[in-house]
């Protein structure tokens, strides 16, 4: 039985309200307890910034990140981020490191844990390649990890929500997260990834899906009503409709109140909205392109029942991966760029395209503003989770840097003194002073993540909480993050301590230990009748068109090694 | 001046890669500091002085430094990879990506380098006296640019791709070039005095002068008259209209199938 005692931390846990108090942890067996015993190993903190290990809620890790990799073998040479990226040798402790968009497995377990995350949220798992991701899962060291299956341009989704057959699709939802080990619905650009298998694409919520006579509205709410009827634990996860084009905050907006007659099961959102800076522009092209941040954090300030992230841009390479072929399309030919493009079988489509966001690009410009714009709007900091989408906003490795976009008006201000003047009208970032304190910090990057994701055991220090905690090296007394940000950057750059599960796996920005992370996925029980029917209508689809067979589909034990089944009741 | 001289002690199978010779890290440092100097001998690290007799004379700055690299290194990689300064001369054949990077300097090499000479070169000058391998003035596998600056100039022949995703800078090759020179290029120049087959493809921008014959023409460059260089009259091409490039292809005679 292992114990370790805390001593002296500054703890900022946003869940049970304490702000930059000093206390100490206890810590038994993997969990928080009340009180450990004299044998337990001491760590003195000496006042430094503790909070819950950081919760990546949408990143891309597994998966279509190896199609990065293919089309990217120059990534594994960059290194722009000392320390978090480029070439690293193995050590006795560590694998070899490459990459910074795309970097190898072992490299992104060891660079979250650096940062002080200890779990992510692979944001996009088609359930034919399901099997894949948790191979890419297995090999991804310390952090705990779920996935989101991709359900949105579906044949057998839609045609229960054309045939109105609710239950079935809850069935079908339910078998289609046991197959895949999925933690959640994602649903990307509903209905387009069907059109784009027929070179076209969806343009808004009412456009009818070729050959499936539903439209985007119908699937979000169909998806959105089978989500409840399954009490999953997570709401439907939706990446909007015209992702990437001028004026498309209207949509965005249009999609959040559809949601507003769902309502959830739990207590959580029923909608989370997916990287919105990526669909809160404005303008009727890129020549009048400009932000629609106002109007969106309008609307959320005035509703309850969504959340959402940031897709927050870096500025440098990035690689663009989604399951919305079409805007990838658009992107490789608007930017002359690699393109790579997949189509699913009759699940969803994909693409990769590597693409480099510029300060000098008046479009990039206004893109980096928009997703800060979001997150200082929006004056409740538990609707916003915070990410770069990474790799698509730009790699995890800069989440620091972000941070001081978001604390510091001062970083802000140098950032925007290097833009074209024609980028400065097309936003309201120079008008926004807010900045955000750790406490509100810790709220985006872990307390949000634990209850939009329903995972009471992440996020927090409350007795019974994992034990997983990363101490930075900041004194909160002793730092002003609206001045000093280099400070702040560097400190949240390489935690003085990561502790998962109980186990110290970073000290002094080293990697002291490797542990395998958990899986989480969800096991939806339906009534055993409609269960049975679905698959008749399922062995179908299998015979007929899948170049797979059904008993070959499931994502087997041996690929989940450490898994923790959350189990919920339908209907 | 500082000369620093290397020769090979034993001729090896194992590739050493040595991108820690080159003068910016040389300058100054004594013969037993450059003696330690590590390089990687297939999967592990030694130091200097276990593959090559060291001698070193005088001491200068990177600028004024040479290093004579004496026998056979065909199995050494990397010499004067990121160089900015000074010079580097090799007696002997040379390993792939020689000079690759380099930003300043001159290397000189006394027999045949193998792929990848000078790829990615942003400045400065090398000079093979011998034939080239592939890739030379190329980039990196998925890399947007080869070489973007500084002059390479061949006096024997080059294999296939010169010049590969070329983004600046110059070429001269005084004999042959293999298949598809200039390929992906996007702006620099390329002189070829020999013959060469498909030159240019998907060529953005750039000029490429062919001076002996060249090999099946690619049918998406459009004749444009003639245009004459240093008193010579070439007929002009433009392309590649495949990728609506505007890069200037220069050639003689053109021989198809």
């Amino acid at each position: 039985m292992s114990e370790l005692l805390i001593e002296n931390a500054v703890v900022c846990d946003p869940i049970q309200g304490i702000n930059c108090e000093k206390m100490d942890l206890c810590i038994k067996d993997g969990k928080i307890v009340e009180s450990v015993s004299s044998n337990a190993k001491v760590i003195d903190a000496e006042g430094r910034l503790t909070m819950a290990g950081g919760f990546d809620g949408h990143t891309h890790s597994a998966g279509k990140i190896n199609v990065g990799r293919s089309m990217n073998p120059n990534d594994a040479r960059r290194n722009l981020v000392p320390g978090l990226s480029g070439f690293e040798p193995h050590t006795e402790k560590t694998r070899a490191q490459v990459g910074y968009n795309t970097p190898n497995t072992y490299a992104i377990g060891y660079r979250y844990a650096k940062l002080g995350y200890t779990t992510i949220c692979e944001a996009a798992m088609p359930p034919l390649t399901a099997r894949h991701t948790h191979e890419e899962f297995k090999e991804i060291p310390i952090l705990d990890k779920m996935g989101l299956t991709l359900f949105g341009s579906n044949w057998q989704v839609m045609e229960y929500i054309r045939d109105k057959e609710p239950e079935k699709l809850a069935a079908y939802i339910a078998w289609g997260l046991k197959a895949s080990r999925g933690y959640g619905i994602k649903i990307v650009n509903a209905g387009g990834g069907e059109a784009w298998g027929w070179g076209k694409n969806v343009s808004g919520l009412y456009d009818p899906v070729p050959n499936f006579d539903v439209t985007p509205a119908e699937i979000l709410l169909g998806l959105g009503e089978a989500n409840e009827k399954l009490g999953l634990p997570h709401s439907v996860h939706v990446h909007c409709n015209n992702l990437g084009h001028p004026g498309n905050y209207k949509t965005t907006i249009e999609t959040m109140k559809l949601f507003e007659k769902v309502k959830p099961r739990c207590n959580r959102q029923s909608l989370h909205v997916t990287h919105v800076q990526f669909n809160a522009y404005a303008g009727t092209s890129w020549r009048d392109f400009e932000t629609g941040a106002p109007m969106i954090a309008d609307y959320v300030n005035g509703v309850n029942h969504l959340t959402f992230d940031l897709g927050q841009l870096i500025f440098g390479p990035a690689v663009t991966m989604t399951a919305d072929g079409p805007v990838e399309y658009a992107n490789s030919r608007m930017l002359k760029e690699k393109w790579s493009n997949q189509d699913v079988e009759l699940e969803d489509a994909s693409g990769v395209v590597p693409l480099v966001y510029s300060p000098k690009s008046f479009v990039n410009a206004v893109q980096w503003a928009i997703g800060i714009e979001l997150a200082l709007l929006v004056k409740d900091p538990w609707k916003v989770m915070f990410t770069t989408d990474s790799p698509n906003g730009g790699s995890f490795v800069n989440y620091p840097e972000a941070y001081t976009y978001l604390m510091s008006e001062k970083k802000r201000q140098e950032i925007i003194s290097g833009f074209p003047e024609m980028a400065l009208g097309r936003m309201v970032l120079p008008g926004l002073d807010r900045e955000l304190s750790f406490y509100e910090l810790a709220t985006m990057t872990r307390s949000t993540q634990s209850r939009i994701y329903s995972r009471p055991e992440k996020g927090n220090l409350a007795v019974g909480a994992d034990a997983d905690i990363a101490i930075y090296d900041i004194l909160p007394d002793a730092i002003d993050p609206s001045v000093e940000h280099e400070k702040v950057k560097k400190a949240f750059s390489a935690t003085a301590y990561t502790i998962k599960g109980g186990t110290i796996v970073v000290k002094g920005g080293n990697i002291e230990n490797t542990p395998m992370g958990r899986t989480y996925w969800v096991n939806a029980k339906v009534p055993s009748d409609i269960e049975s029917a679905m698959h008749e209508d399922l062995d179908v689809k299998f015979q007929k068109y899948y170049t797979v067979s059904k008993s070959n589909y499931m994502v087997e034990d041996a690929y989940v090694p450490k898994p923790v089944e959350i189990a919920t009741e339908g209907f | 001046m500082q000369i620093i001289t290397l020769s090979l002690k034993a001729q090896n199978k194992i590739p050493i890669v040595a991108d820690t010779v080159n003068p910016d890290n040389f300058a100054g440092k004594t013969e037993d500091e450059i003696k330690a100097v590590q390089v990687w001998y297939g999967n592990m690290q030694c130091p200097l002085s276990e593959l090559f007799n060291v001698k070193v004379e005088g001491k200068d700055s990177a600028e004024n430094t040479k290093i004579v690299i004496n026998g056979d290194a065909s199995r050494v990689k990397r010499i004067g990879q990121g160089m900015s300064t000074g010079e580097i001369e090799i007696n002997g054949n040379v390993d792939m990506h020689c000079g690759s990077n380099m930003k300043g300097g001159k290397i000189t090499i006394n027999g045949d380098a193998d792929s990848w000479l000078g790829c990615e070169m942003k400045g400065g000058e090398i000079i093979l006296n011998g034939n080239g391998g592939y890739y030379v003035g190329g980039g990196y596998r998925g890399e947007a640019c080869g070489m973007k600056g500084g002059k390479i100039t061949v006096n024997g022949n080059v294999r296939d791709f010169l010049g590969e995703h070329m983004c600046g800078g110059e070429i001269h090759v005084l004999g042959n070039a293999g298949l598809l020179p200039a390929i992906l290029n996007n702006g620099g120049t390329i002189i070829i005095e020999g013959s060469t087959e498909m030159p240019a493809s998907e060529m953005k921008k750039g000029t490429v002068i062919i001076k002996g014959k060249v090999k099946d023409l690619l049918p998406s460059y459009v004749e444009e008259g003639t245009e004459e260089v240093d008193g010579v009259l070439y007929q002009r091409f433009a392309g590649d209209v495949n990728v609506s490039g505007k890069g200037m292809l220069l050639m003689k005679q053109c021989e198809s199938h």
